[in-house]
């Protein structure tokens, strides 16, 4: 799954900022499943996704041009298992995780939260792995909506409705047929907040590119992830996505 | 945050203006990109698309030739904050490059040094409210309730005239009354101030007091000036527990002294968290603290209403909860941050409140870095205290209004303190 979904739930984000400008699709337009499995392919091809079990990125977290930032690193592993952190300096670390059923966060100054309904889904949703692989279980449609320039380049507008929650539009490269951009409403426990997030350059590691430059902007904000390296198959700890002491109290109440 | 300091700071610039050596052309260059960069920022991000009925547009075509014509720094600064001041809103500041600069790069880092005690204006009078234990000013016997006539050769009554009157009709009028006297304490690492006061039998007396360095710890976070950050926890009759802190930030460490003191009482009668004279700072650690005192998720403080979406300010739950009685104390130089925690706690019930009238200034705000390396605070949102009242402009008002009395300080009482402790040994 592109690197920009896993990293929402961290960074809470969204914008309605949308530099993109619609273009008249003279052309018949590719089938949202053709665009979706041809990704996969550009990507590296379903056997390289079909190889890794499991991941670890690291890289940096920035609030763009307000001077806070701090390490970031990400695990992943199958079947929907995800543990993130990021530690801001003066602040503390912000975490985010999934065991595959109970989904949290847990932050120094907000203290833990455990998520339902459709925040749970969506963690869920973004721990899986392999997600270009299945998106059709995922996803209940995926449709292209047209064609719109994403600063400059000419991409195909997809929508995809999922099994749970709300539609997520996502941009790809006509000609190299990459992400690069998406759009939808996260849904938080602070409330539901417009995102777009643009992604670029991708980098190729074991076979598979990933996008290591992540910029999101959510209410007038941007935050920037720069993604420093992904590891796959890694000798993972086992207790690496157990729930956190304080989500276990709160889960006991 | 701190809105009071970086106004005096820009004040102060001001005030100095003259003696600012003059802008090179690539200064002023720097200046207008960040003169564009401002206009753009409030013109993007202000909550309200209408600017609250100013023409922002004009406003640009008014100040910009006033920013192309300024010969210096101050000037500069001066033109930008009253181009935001048209806002008429707090939270909006241009702050100085070296005010936010590195902890380590910059002597006067976390401001100047102060005189060891706290003022506030309590009937028109300066009025020493607490001193620093084993400060020089303790030390030279300066006591709670003293009056102070002058500082540095300058009478204060004029001065408190003037701000009372320019503030006549602000909730902020306490705050920045309480700092006009606390700047002018305020001074370089070492100095001593000389100031008279008037002391508890009525005798004038002229006391020479070396500055110290602010307590508690430096903490710096993005490009808000570093503050000096303390917090301080105890037992009050035994099974009364107090916390106060001067500041919401340093989260790290105040996150955790705040849920260690709450959890070291959680058995306790009451609880009273202390926010007089707190400015205010992150906004999340409100939400952070209320989660010691609530123990039924989804419950909100309030809501931040940005242009792109509402922002509920949910606390979550942080168990063991402290259940019991919880008394909070405010006044008129408690501000932004402090105003969220103690407005949202009382509009849910939880929490009374004991004190006076908070700043109502009470906007969630973000500071950017500017081209010319000064920074912006912008406010990012309108504040709607869950009970559905702005606090902007409004403030807290408290459920016991208790006023500090000179007569009650010299007297070695805090008589909102004492009414707080008083409530929650009614309710035992």
């Amino acid at each position: 799954m592109p690197l920009c979904q896993r990293l929402r739930p961290a960074v809470v984000l969204a914008s309605l900022l949308c530099c993109s400008g619609a273009i008249r699709a003279e052309e018949p337009l590719p089938k949202a499943e053709e665009i979706l499995d041809k990704f996969v392919e550009v990507t590296g091809g379903k056997a390289a996704y079909e190889k890794v079990h499991n991941e670890k990125s690291t890289g940096t977290f920035e609030f763009a041009g307000k001077g806070v930032k701090g390490p970031l690193t990400i695990y992943r592993a199958e079947p929907k298992k995800m543990y993130m952190r990021v530690e801001l300096e003066n602040i503390g670390a912000i975490e985010d995780g999934t065991d595959g059923e109970t989904a949290w966060m847990l932050s120094v100054m907000q203290g833990p939260h455990i998520k339902e309904g459709e925040e749970r889904a969506v963690s869920l949703r973004q721990a899986t792995m392999r997600e270009p692989l299945v998106w059709r279980t995922l996803y209940k449609s995926a449709e292209t909506t047209g064609i719109e320039n994403v600063d400059g380049t000419a991409c195909y507008k997809v929508v995809l409705t999922p099994n749970e929650g709300k539609p997520e539009t996502q941009y790809y490269d006509k000609k190299s047929n990459l992400l690069v951009k998406m759009t939808m409403t996260a849904v938080t426990q602070m409330g539901e907040i417009p995102t777009e997030t643009v992604v670029s350059d991708y980098k190729e590691q074991n076979g598979l590119l990933s996008p290591r430059s992540i910029r999101q902007k959510a209410l007038g904000q941007e935050f920037d992830i720069t993604i420093a390296q992904v590891e796959y198959n890694i000798d993972m700890p086992k207790d690496r996505f157990d729930l956190p002491n304080e989500i276990k109290a709160l889960a006991k109440k | 945050m701190s809105s009071a300091r970086i106004l005096a700071i820009a004040t102060a610039c001001a005030a100095f203006a003259a003696a600012q050596p003059a802008l090179t052309p690539e200064q002023k260059r720097l200046n207008l990109e960040s003169f564009e960069f401002i206009w753009s920022t409030i013109h993007d991000q202000y909550w309200d698309p209408a600017f609250g009925g100013v023409n922002w547009n004009a406003v640009h075509d008014e100040f910009r030739p006033r920013i192309e014509r300024a010969a210096t720094m101050p000037e500069a600064r001066t033109v930008m904050g009253q181009m935001l001041g048209r806002l008429g809103k707090s939270h909006f500041a241009i702050i100085p490059a070296d005010v936010y600069g590195d902890l380590d790069s910059h002597e006067d880092a976390g401001g100047p040094q102060t005189a060891g005690f706290d003022v506030r204006v309590i009937e028109g009078h300066a009025i020493v409210t607490s001193v620093e234990e084993d400060s020089p000013a303790s030390v030279q016997g300066v006591h709670p309730g003293w009056e102070i006539l002058s500082i540095d050769g300058t009478e204060l009554a004029p001065r408190i005239q003037k701000v009372g009157e320019l503030y006549r009709n602000s909730t902020m009028r306490e705050l920045y009354l309480a700092r006009s006297v606390l700047s002018k304490l305020a001074g370089a690492a070492s100095s001593e101030a000389r100031v008279q006061f008037r002391d508890g039998g009525g005798t004038v007396v002229t006391k020479e007091i070396r500055r110290i360095r602010p307590r508690g710890s430096l903490a710096k976070f993005g490009y808000l000036p570093p503050n000096y950050v303390w917090i301080t926890a105890r037992k009050i009759d035994g099974d009364i527990g107090y916390i106060a802190f001067n500041m919401f930030l340093d989260p790290l460490r105040l996150m955790a002294e705040f849920g260690a003191a709450v959890h070291a009482c959680v058995a306790c009668a009451g609880m009273i968290v202390d926010l007089r004279g707190n400015p205010g700072g992150l906004g999340i650690m409100a939400m952070g603290m209320a989660g010691w005192f609530i123990d039924k998720p989804d419950q909100r403080l309030g809501t931040m209403y940005t242009r792109q979406a509402p922002v509920k300010f949910i606390v979550n739950p942080r168990p063991p909860v402290y259940s019991g009685s919880l008394a909070i104390l405010v006044d008129g130089a408690s501000a932004s941050t402090s105003e969220v925690f103690a407005g949202g706690l009382k509009d849910l019930g939880r929490a009374r409140i004991f004190g006076t009238r908070t700043a109502g200034a009470a906007l969630p705000s973000a500071i950017d870095r500017l081209p010319n390396g000064d920074a912006l605070q912008h406010a990012l949102a309108d504040y709607i205290s869950e009970g559905g009242r702005t606090l902007e402009g409004v403030g807290v008002i408290p459920d016991v209004e208790v006023k500090l009395t000179r007569q009650a300080l010299l007297s070695g009482h805090d008589p909102v303190l004492d009414a707080a402790i008083e409530w929650i040994h009614a309710r035992k």
